[in-house]
């Protein structure tokens, strides 16, 4: 008998094996859901076990496609959903009880959940056999993604309804999926993701064990049901350390405050993204190193190997990527897994003096952290103070400021800046992926059809109960899947939530915030600020407005930051505004520019609202207006004639040549007015 | 040594002016918010366009009906001050189908670049356009006082304009003395067991409001303890004769107001407060502090002094500006001479 040899992994019976490769995830669906659905089946006719839903951002926010607020985002970033209808023929032909489905979705889990069950229950399916995941976190909503519906208690308390009924009904389902990837791409250190994805779970399950609900063993079951969905980034060595460092807190967590025995319920479990904050507009083509290196970090070290991965694309920073895009992401996870020798050994850093400091630095960072937030309230309370949120800002800020220094390199960006032009943006669309805008009126239309069948005296008795339920402290997954049968639509059981529950807006974090950056750009356009308050008596004052239901804010807070830090009176103050808002405090504060932010891709409907509000208020050419965001080249000439008068994108990377260019155009402004 | 201010003339205000005040009466905001940056403005010729709309508002009181009652929210960061004014102001254009507000927030300025963000508006926002209510953010401008000159200057034109106006403050804690000098009354906003009473205390702040407000009180049991924790301290400091319940409409009686913004409790009775609330302090009241505050920055206590005995100077000025002039006028003649 030779002995066991340290760098071969053996099975369960003692002889050499390999290990199976992560799952390989992409995240999918666009235009509607007769679109969504062919695609879904021709990914999954390829081999692919599972799918990944991504919604658009009315039925993320809780919006019915006929709504004045969805129409700008019908099918841009994902499916638009209102109906069991439009479940029905999203899952059409797909075999529920087989596939594990993932839905991108918070704010409004419980309904798509509850649309889930319906579609089993119609077509005869035993609910034990659905598997998958609805994302449901609500604190890294609040934080950094921004689909939140509710105010943040009653947020908690619809995911506890959800660990509630899951467990019961649905065994296999992973009722929410603590996510630390939003929190990297607001601009999160490892410890900062760390702290706050694990007080998340924290909070979640604090919530659950209050609720009484659950016997012991049945609560050790609902910590075993908490997943995770992390970032990792550039600093891959790091990156791996923090994984490590997540395994082992996690572990410390379940068994120092829960209390779980099986070890098999107090697993890390976790999904991966890779970074893709740090993908770049400038010569595209780079990211896709910067793609297969953060690939890297969450799969070399086998003890903190992801579960499931999913990759951005080269384009990131262009549009939302093409389906030849995503395969060539795809592509880049088949090679690792199969034509390396990556899955044959066991763990290469067990023991690594090196990796052990730099895991133990990072879990006692994060552990203070936590208690730091524990200590204050928990969870919830640092949403509603907005601690962690304008911690978050801060490292954003360093973040931008280290680019704009140079003292972070950025290959393309800030270093080896020319190159030769690349052809892969060469083609007849510019490399980008455009949606059909025709095609919403196939969703609007949907949903019509199924108001004008449906039961009306059914909907009203089901949304009845759905709100008496709720004003009762109840648990309202049965109302809401009652609800889901009678054919209600999401803006309807949204609706009558908010009426009950109210709404709510987080704090912005960005109040207060410096920026440490000096240069000569700098004093310029100080210069600039100091010679319109001797000439106009007062500091150039600007409206930053993020209009529709776009929560990307990193930019908005950035350009509220560089400002305030070039010497402007900033107006800011948060997302999902509409244009009228936005129009009415720019008149109200008489500013003398209006800065929109815009990453959703709906920047053409919502620019013409914004110019002809400020039409009907007169003043339209009285205000400059420029636009700051994910603007395809093709679209800028279309803008510029509605009367953008600039428009900057990821490319303007340098803040004070943005607020250089600003205050050129404000004094030009006010010359020729 | 300070430069003269430029003499002011009397003339008729010009057409383009008189429309936007027009406009402004009726509540149009796009005119109304350019005059209130002409208030604001610190360009030593907008002087000269502020006495012209002053003069003309005397002139023509038939065409301004409205005089404001002026209303001031001060109190630690983050208390809950603008969640409150919101809720406030909901209530209140609903209790009273005429009144019109204008809110004013002062935010901080960085002591560094001298810019700001302004975020009370994070909280006032309906989702629709509400005729009767305007608000304007504006920046501390590194002023001590919680409040800034732009603060009185805006006031000085809204008080003809609006039935209510309500002043939010840098929510600094220790220097938000002078928002006594503008308002007809003053609201300390605070949040329950913070301990920050016991702060308050000290810091000397507690003279200056006119009511308490506890705010998030979410639950009875919270707004109990806190009053009774108040109601002490302000017993032991001002020897005060406490009386009332411990519960969110009888403990106003006390002039402490327990509420919750979040669930809307205690909202109504504060707006009922609110609405009864006296005109206390004339315009020129508010003009002479702001006189001397003026005084006091360019010229010292020597400056006050000669003010003091010169005062009969100003019986001839009809606005701020004329008083102004005149006043830094014959503080400089007693000082040139002895150079
Ligand atoms: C970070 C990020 C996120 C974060 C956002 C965190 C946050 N709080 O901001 C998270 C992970 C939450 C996220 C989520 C989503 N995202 Co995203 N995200 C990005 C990413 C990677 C970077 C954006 C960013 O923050 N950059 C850093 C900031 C500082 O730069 P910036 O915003 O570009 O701003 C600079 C300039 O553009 C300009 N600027 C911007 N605004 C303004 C305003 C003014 C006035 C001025 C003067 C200048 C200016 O100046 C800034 C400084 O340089 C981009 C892709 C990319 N690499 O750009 C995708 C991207 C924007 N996301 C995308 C999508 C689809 C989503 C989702 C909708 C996915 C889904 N279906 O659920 C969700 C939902 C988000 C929501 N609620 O709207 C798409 C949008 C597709 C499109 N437009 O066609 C992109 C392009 C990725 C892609 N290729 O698919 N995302
Ligand atoms: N629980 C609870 N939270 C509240 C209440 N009122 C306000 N808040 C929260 O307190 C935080 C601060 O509220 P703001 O209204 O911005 O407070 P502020 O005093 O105006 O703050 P500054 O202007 O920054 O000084 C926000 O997160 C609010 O949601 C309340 O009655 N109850
Ligand atoms: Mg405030």
């Amino acid at each position: 008998m030779s002995d066991k040899q340290a760098h071969i992994i053996y099975d369960k019976e003692g002889k050499p094996s390999k290990d199976a490769p992560w799952i390989f995830r992409t995240y999918a669906g666009h235009t509607n859901v007769r679109k969504s659905n062919e695609l879904y089946r021709s990914n999954l006719a390829k081999g692919q076990t599972g799918l990944s839903i991504a919604f658009d951002l009315a039925t993320q926010c809780g919006y019915s496609s006929n709504e004045d607020i969805a129409k700008p985002e019908i099918g841009k970033v994902g499916v638009p959903i209102n109906t069991l209808d439009d479940f029905a023929i999203l899952f059409d032909q797909i075999a529920i009880d087989v596939v594990n489905t993932s839905m991108t979705i918070n704010g409004t889990s419980m309904w798509l959940l509850s649309l889930y069950v319906a579609l089993a229950e119609e077509r005869g399916i035993d609910l034990a056999k659905l598997q998958g995941t609805t994302q449901n976190d609500l604190i890294k909503e609040f934080l950094a993604r921004g689909t939140y519906v509710f105010p943040p208690d009653q947020s908690i308390k619809l995911i506890v309804d959800m660990y509630e009924y899951c467990l019961r009904k649905i065994p296999k389902w992973n009722p929410s999926n603590v996510c630390s990837y939003h929190l990297q791409e607001a601009g999160a250190t490892p410890v900062q993701e760390l702290a706050y994805s694990l007080v998340t779970a924290i909070t979640v399950l604090d919530a659950i064990r209050e609720r009484k609900c659950f016997n012991e063993a049945e609560f050790e079951q609902c910590v075993g049901r908490v997943s995770f969905f992390v970032n990792a980034g550039m600093r891959f060595i790091e990156e791996m350390c923090k994984m490590r460092a997540f395994t082992e807190l996690w572990d410390e967590i379940c068994q120092q405050r829960y209390g779980v025995k099986n070890p098999k319920y107090r697993l890390f479990r976790y999904g991966v993204q890779v970074n893709s904050l740090g993908l770049t507009e400038e010569q595209p083509e780079n990211n896709a190193w910067r793609i297969l290196i953060e690939a890297l970090g969450v799969t070399l070290s086998r003890d903190a190997r992801c579960r499931a991965l999913q990759l951005p694309a080269w384009n990131e920073a262009l549009s939302l990527p093409r389906p030849w895009d995503q395969q060539w992401s795809l592509r880049l996870q088949q090679i690792l897994a199969y034509e390396t020798d990556l899955l044959e050994y066991p763990d290469l850093f067990a023991g690594s003096p090196v990796v052990q400091s730099k895991v133990e630095e990072l879990k006692a960072q994060a552990r203070a952290e936590i208690q730091k937030i524990l200590d204050a309230g928990g969870g919830v309370e640092a949403i509603k103070t907005g601690y962690m949120k304008s911690q978050l800002v801060i490292s954003q800020a360093e973040r931008m400021a280290k680019i704009n220094t140079g003292e972070q390199v950025v290959v393309g960006k800030n270093r080896w800046m020319d190159g030769l032009a690349s052809p892969l943006v060469g083609g007849n669309d510019g490399g980008v992926f455009k949606v059909d805008p025709e095609s919403a009126n196939e969703t609007v239309h949907a949903l019509e059809e199924t108001i004008r069948k449906r039961d009306a005296a059914k909907v009203k008795a089901c949304l009845d109960k759905l709100r008496e339920d709720a004003k009762a402290g109840h648990n309202l997954m049965e109302a809401s899947i009652a609800c889901a049968h009678a054919r209600v639509s999401t803006g309807e059981w949204s609706g009558v939530l908010r009426e009950v529950f109210g709404e709510y807006r987080p704090p912005t974090g960005v109040e207060g915030q410096t920026l440490s950056l000096e240069n000569e750009k700098l004093q310029q356009v100080r210069a600039k600020v100091q010679q319109f308050m001797d000439q106009f008596g007062h500091r150039p004052r600007i409206v930053v407005g993020k209009p529709g239901l776009d929560g990307h804010s990193n930019g908005a807070e950035m350009i509220s930051v560089a400002a305030r830090h070039a010497g402007f009176d900033v107006i800011y103050f948060g997302i999902r505004l509409s244009a009228v808002d936005i129009v009415q405090s720019a008149i109200e504060e008489n500013v003398d520019v209006i800065g929109i932010s815009l990453l959703s891709g709906s920047h053409n409907e919502i620019i013409a609202q914004l110019m002809n509000e400020l039409e009907q208020e007169g003043a339209r050419d009285a205000i400059p207006v420029v636009l700051g965001g994910i603007i395809p080249q093709n679209d800028i000439p279309g803008l510029t004639a509605l009367g953008i008068r600039a428009v900057f994108t990821p490319k303007d990377y340098d803040l004070m040549d943005i607020m250089n260019k600003i205050m050129d155009i404000v004094l030009e402004h006010k010359a020729h007015g | 040594m300070p430069t003269p201010l430029t003499p002011l003339v009397d003339q008729p205000l010009a057409p383009e002016l008189l429309q936007q005040l027009q406009q402004a009466s009726a509540l149009k905001k796009w005119p109304l918010a350019k005059l209130i940056s002409l208030f604001e403005n610190k360009n030593p010729d907008a002087a000269q366009i502020r006495h012209d709309i002053a003069r003309h508002i005397q002139q023509h009181p038939q065409d301004f009906p409205r005089n404001a009652r002026v209303i001031g929210f001060t109190g630690t960061p983050g208390a809950g001050k603008s969640s409150l004014i919101a809720e406030l102001c909901r209530k209140l254009l609903t209790l009273n189908d005429q009144i019109a507000i204008a809110v004013l927030a002062v935010d901080p300025s960085s002591q560094i670049s001298g810019g700001s963000i302004l975020g009370d508006r994070t909280r006032m926002h309906y989702g629709k356009k509400e005729e009767r209510l305007f608000f304007r953010s504006q920046a501390s401008n590194l002023e001590l006082g919680g409040v800034s000159e732009a603060t009185f200057q805006a006031t000085r034109l809204l008080r003809h304009l609006f039935d209510l106006i309500i002043i939010e403050t840098v929510g600094i804690g220790q220097n938000e003395v002078d928002i006594q000098f503008l308002t007809d009354h003053t609201f300390l906003v605070m949040q329950p067991l913070a301990g920050d009473q016991i702060q308050f205390m000290k810091s000397g702040i507690m003279e200056i409001p006119d009511s308490f407000i506890v705010n998030k009180c979410d639950e009875e049991r919270l707004a109990r303890t806190s009053y009774h924790m108040l109601r002490s301290s302000l017993k032991q400091a001002r020897l005060v004769d406490l009386h009332a319940q411990d519960n969110y409409q009888n403990a106003a009686r006390d002039q402490i107001f327990l509420t919750s913004a979040l669930k809307g409790l205690g909202i109504d009775t504060l707006a009922n407060a609110v609405l009864n609330i006296p005109q206390r302090r004339t315009a020129e009241h508010c003009e002479s502090c702001y006189l001397r505050k003026g005084v006091l920055r360019r010229y010292g206590e020597f400056g006050l002094k000669i003010l003091k005995h010169e005062m009969n100077l100003l019986d001839t000025a009809t606005t701020f500006e004329e008083k102004e002039v005149a006043a830094f006028a014959t503080i400089q003649r007693h000082i040139i001479p002895r150079q």
